[in-house]
């Protein structure tokens, strides 16, 4: 057994004897500490914020500006009463967890979550979730993130020692085997992650062992034709730009192209619209670090664009080569590679091939940001929901997903607990 | 070595252009240079620059005059063959290009055959456009032999390989379909073309390809070791990386463990592409080793691309002892360059790897690939392969628990 092998065995035995402490106090008493902890975090000066401000964008390449106005965006409403709301909404309430009634969710033993990525709000949320059920929690951080996770367990020691006690970090190499075996041991393990990452996690747990898997996921946006010229068409290019630049596109809801549908070419003035508002944005919200692999990306991308455009395809790349964005008008919607950090797609789609046109995204489709299809509005986002994208909402709020948004589809805490159903009066 | 019927003289009758016919001319002179030098025993010849930069610009020149996307794109950055000054400014194609463009330096209606990249049904697939194969497999054949069968090339390469005697004679297994199987893989006619071109030097009833309609062939694959074995036929095992990951754990499963006869080496490429558990280098050279008896400093990585017509070999076999780097025959050189500038990155840093390959005369000549390389003394290491490029959406897939390092 390795080294880390053993520290993860004992962090779990440490957890497992906190979380029975924690399981004799009152659920509403956590949700209470809890809710303490996310009004902290809402405060852009709050210890918290200051210290990931601080320190994501050195771990994780993103300028100060944008962990600053990112986490704005993210926390505005996640206040202490959205997580209340959130467990009203999937559990019927706080009393689910801790008295005899006809929903019972009950909490496991132990948690251990694999976190990924490099965005602060979704780890937050990830090390929330389990703590609200009082279930104990064994957190990895994602390489890209080591800040998140200590900063939350810290906050946490300051609001209720108990609490934190049931929250530790560990570490250990992608590779060692013997660590992910001890880890995965718990009895609800979560991973985030690429889909190999997913499966190769799922394969080893066993039933009865929970496992609850979040893969890789992609959103878009959509334009219609009452959003393609005026100052329509400049506030949705604002709004995308925002969603693009906020985590420089490395989040789940970062829109990695935008599908155009209209009759004549309605692409070319949304590409431009959207150039102009990326090259604006970049004063306010600087992009980070791009490392040598993503520029490699970047830049087969865009050079493969500018040989479609010579030879004579209807291609534009916009954006100088040296400008920290790329927008490419492409000449179908057709699949392309994401090289994310602000390279963005705007693709022309007949108006009756919309749906169609995402349907190789489907499997992965998480958000989508929608305007300027009026009344055909509603029954649009119906299709897109069946087509499996799990949020629907306007450029710019692609960022701000609610306290309670159904990730991947899923409840945030129903899929963390056992339910029991209790029939006798 | 035996020349094959795809020779010079097919060369300069294939493309019917003057210019294209002199040009495949003096590269195949220089090919067969390097083979005869190969076989004679001596030192390969010194790496001649100015022959290299004068041809590459030469066949820039060429190739922009009738390949015209590539002619925009480079008058775009002001390199036309009048103001470059050196082959390190022809400005490469990126290699994602070759997905959706037919980049041909000769009429369409002469083209004769495609080679594919691999891929699923979904991906869009690169594609190679070709009117004529003589250059690829010229090209094919003296790399393979310098760098994975040394021991065949001469006296003088056999004893620095630490062999003796008389030129061995081989078992050439193959992981992979065969050219009538997969006519539009370029590493299933490299294989094909290796086996008529080596066939002297086989041993015929143990060398065969392996792999069936996708599935790779267990039980025939075994015996033929076995019986390798027995004959005490050194093994040539060739194949794809994940080729390599279903042998291992078909051996393991039957709790199998070969130990292939002396002088035996193992020969990978490509990718896991998703069709097999991916396995870090080091991991699948140690399971290699385990289940084989092949020590890794006999494992060859050969680094190569449909698009192309010239590989890039691991130098672990024609020299011994020395830091494992990639090598390539004298027509081809390597650039690292910084992705967003295209300037060459300072000796030792990290960069994209572009390929300058003076066979590829029917396309193009100078590729971006978006693979991340290192020069490393006289040749250079790959450091990461971009193959999982196509399913990005967000940064989570770049695969916290498998990979999770590339980005750290």
């Amino acid at each position: 057994m390795s080294d880390a092998a053993g520290e993860v065995r004992a962090a779990a035995a440490r957890l497992r004897e906190a979380g029975a402490l924690l399981r004799r106090r009152p659920a509403r008493e956590t949700l209470s500490a809890l809710a303490r902890l996310l009004e902290r975090w809402r405060d852009p000066t709050s210890p918290a914020r200051l210290a990931l401000e601080r320190e994501l964008p050195l771990a994780a390449g993103f300028s100060p500006a944008v962990v600053r106005e990112g986490l704005s965006v993210a926390l505005a409403e996640w206040t202490g009463d959205a997580l209340l709301a959130l467990v009203a909404r999937e559990l019927g309430g706080p009393a689910a967890l801790d008295a005899a009634q006809p929903t019972m969710a009950s909490p496991f033993d132990l948690t251990a979550t694999l976190l990924a990525g490099a965005l602060p709000a979704p780890a937050l949320l990830a090390l929330v979730a389990p703590l609200a059920l009082r279930s104990p929690l064994l957190a990895r951080p994602s390489s890209h993130d080591p800040v998140t996770a200590r900063v939350v367990a810290r906050d946490l020691a300051e609001i209720d020692a108990g609490l934190a006690a049931c929250l530790e970090i560990v570490s250990f190499p992608a590779d060692d085997a013997a660590a992910l075996d001890a880890f995965v041991s718990a009895d609800c393990v979560v991973a985030t992650g690429g889909d190999a990452t997913v499966a190769s996690v799922a394969a080893r747990v066993r039933p009865p062992r929970r496992f609850v898997g979040y893969g890789h996921r992609v959103s878009v946006a959509l334009l219609g034709p009452e959003a393609l010229r005026g100052e329509v068409l400049q506030q949705a290019a604002r709004g995308l730009a925002l969603d693009v630049a906020l985590w420089d596109q490395l989040g789940c809801l970062s829109p990695v192209s935008v599908l155009v549908a209209a009759e004549g070419d309605g692409a070319t003035p949304v590409a431009e619209a959207l150039a102009q508002a990326l090259r604006e944005i970049e004063r306010r919200l600087p992009r980070g670090r791009v490392d040598v692999a993503a520029k490699a990306l970047l830049a087969s991308e865009r050079g493969a664009a500018e040989m479609r455009a010579a030879a004579g395809r209807p291609v534009a790349v916009l954006g100088a080569t040296g400008e920290p964005f790329c927008v490419v008008r492409e000449e179908d919607a057709a699949p392309r590679p994401a090289p994310l950090h602000r390279f963005v797609r705007v693709c022309p789609v007949a108006p009756g091939d919309l749906v169609r046109a995402l349907t190789p995204l489907a499997p992965q489709l998480a958000g989508v940001a929608l305007a300027g299809f009026g009344p055909r509005t509603p029954a649009l986002g119906r299709a897109l929901a069946d087509l499996g994208a799990s949020r629907i909402c306007r450029p710019g709020r692609l960022q701000a997903p609610p306290l309670a948004w159904r990730h991947d589809g899923q409840g945030v805490v129903t899929p963390l607990v056992r339910l029991a159903d209790f029939e006798l009066d | 070595m035996t020349p094959g019927p795809a020779d010079a003289a097919a060369a300069l009758r294939s493309g019917g252009d003057p210019a294209r016919a002199d040009l495949d001319a003096r590269v195949l002179a220089w090919i067969a240079e390097w083979r005869a030098a190969l076989a004679s025993g001596g030192a390969a010849p010194a790496a001649d620059d100015a022959r290299f930069d004068g041809l590459a610009r030469e066949l820039f020149a060429f190739q922009v005059a009738r390949c015209a996307p590539w002619a925009r794109y480079c008058a775009v950055r002001g390199a036309t063959p009048e103001r470059i000054a050196s082959w390190r400014e022809i400005p490469p194609v990126p290699a994602a290009a070759f997905k959706e463009l037919a980049l041909r330096s000769f009429p369409a209606e002469r083209e004769r055959h495609v080679f594919r990249t691999s891929g699923t049904s979904s991906e869009r697939r690169g594609e190679l456009h070709l009117d004529t194969l003589a250059l690829y497999e010229a090209s094919v054949v003296p790399s393979f032999v310098a760098y994975v069968m040394p021991e065949l090339a001469s006296d003088a390469l056999r004893e620095a390989a630490g062999a003796r005697g008389a030129a061995p004679r081989f078992a050439l297994r193959v992981l992979a379909p065969t050219p009538e199987e997969a006519p539009d893989s370029s590493l299933s006619h490299m294989f094909g073309e290796l086996r008529r071109a080596l066939a002297p030097q086989l041993d015929a009833t143990t060398s065969g390809f392996d792999v069936r309609m996708g599935v790779l062939q267990i039980e025939p694959l075994l015996a033929a070791l076995e019986r390798a074995t027995r004959d005490a036929v050194a093994v040539a095992l060739c194949g794809t990386a994940f080729a390599f990951v279903h042998l291992v754990d078909a051996l393991a499963a039957r709790g199998a463990r070969l130990a292939l006869p002396a002088g035996s080496r193992v020969f990978e490429t490509g990718g896991f592409k998703g069709r097999s558990r991916e396995l870090p280098r080091d991991a699948l050279y140690g399971a290699i080793e385990g289940a084989l008896g092949v020590p890794s400093a006999r494992i060859v990585n050969q680094y190569g691309m449909t698009e192309l017509a010239s590989q890039f070999h691991d130098s672990v076999l024609r020299f011994p002892g020395t830091p494992r780097r990639k090598l390539g025959p004298p027509w081809a050189r390597v650039r690292i360059v910084d992705p967003l500038t295209g300037e060459d990155v300072a000796s030792g840093e990290v960069g994209v790897i572009v390929i300058v390959d003076l066979a590829s005369t029917g396309s193009v000549c100078a590729i971006q690939t978006a693979d991340l390389g290192r020069a490393l003394g006289d040749g250079f290491e790959v450091l990461g392969r971009a193959e999982g490029a196509e399913a990005r959406g967000c940064s989570i897939a770049a695969d916290e628990m498998l990979a999770g390092e590339a980005r750290a």
